[in-house]
């Protein structure tokens, strides 16, 4: 019991020490989710914007673009 | 060769290295906050509030190889003009003022219990505070403007001038009298810091280049579908 209380005050430390590890693991958490966020919409744009073409224009961006083949098996593997 | 360097083949790449890194990097966390909150000692004069250190350093690191990196490509960029170190300099400037903030702040947590003040307006901390500045100005930069020539142009100059501010972080506890204690670890010479307290810093410090890392090579493959998009009818 005291074990667990001492690791929780941190022998009087502890609002230092929790506050600045929760700084930083909710910082880093909220930059990596609006990171990925923003990640997913620019897929989701190139797929959209994919769809417009026609069958002619989408099979030619295809075959010629590696990314365009790996965003549109990202997307099917997700969806 | 120059091939291999197509974005093509960069973007499977950052898929793989994606992949690998979300696969490792919750338990390296775990390992790294149990070393960092449990295993490391405490500090016989500064007492637990000493693992604030595992954060607060690192940070400050990551912060300061942040901006070097972008310094040298912006030379670079200015040389031999490599669009794709625009890229990378766009995607790695957000990552440096992130932890130049947290340093920022974990070092204000940490100031209180040990120097008694939140704040000091002292060579480290004030060179630390510039620092973020120029990190500020740098990003501004690609938000406000829209010419991609004359933000390369800014941008590069922003970079450069920070630059000088880089030595003066370094070696600001050396040259003038400040609150901040010297430098404990040497990459030339003998460090002052205990093994077991290096272990954590090294493993924490791990942690924090795996997610600098996720972070840079998601916002660079943001870059390149940006790009593909925009060029999605020229195929």
């Amino acid at each position: 019991m005291n074990i667990i209380s001492n690791f929780i005050t941190m022998n009087g430390y502890g609002a230092y020490v929790w506050l600045s590890f929760s700084v930083v693991l909710i910082s880093c958490a909220v930059v990596y989710f609006k990171t990925r966020k923003t990640l997913k919409k620019y897929e989701q744009e190139f797929l959209v914007e994919l769809q417009t073409l026609t069958l002619k224009e989408k099979n030619k961006a295809l075959e010629n673009s590696k990314v365009a083949r790996q965003i549109l098996a990202t997307s099917s593997k997700t969806n | 060769m120059l091939n291999f360097f197509s974005s093509s083949n960069i973007y499977s790449v950052i898929e793989k290295i994606l992949r690998f890194i979300n696969s490792i990097f919750f338990l390296i966390l775990i390992i790294g906050l149990t070393f960092a909150l449990v295993l490391s000692p405490p500090d016989y004069i500064q007492g637990d509030s000493v693992r604030i250190m595992y954060v607060h350093v690192p940070s400050a690191w990551i912060g300061l190889a942040c901006f070097s990196l972008i310094t040298l490509l912006s030379v670079l960029n200015f040389i031999f003009k490599i669009k794709n170190f625009y890229f990378i300099n766009k995607s790695i400037a957000p990552i440096g003022l992130l932890f130049t903030c947290l340093a920022i702040v974990t070092g204000a947590l940490w100031g209180q219990p040990t120097w008694g003040t939140w704040w000091a307006w002292d060579a480290r901390l004030t060179s630390m505070l510039v620092l973020m500045l120029f990190y500020i100005f740098y990003i501004l930069v690609f938000k406000l403007l829209n010419k991609k020539e004359l933000i390369i142009k800014i941008s590069s100059i922003i970079a450069i001038v920070g630059s000088i501010n880089l030595p003066i972080i370094k070696y600001s506890v050396e040259w003038w009298t400040t609150l901040h204690q010297p430098a404990s670890i040497k990459i030339t010479g003998s460090s002052s810091i205990h093994s077991e307290m290096l272990l954590p810093l090294m493993v924490m410090l791990l942690v924090f280049l795996l997610y600098a890392a996720l972070i840079f090579l998601m916002k660079y493959k943001t870059e390149i579908i940006r790009i593909k998009k925009k060029n999605i009818r020229r195929y």
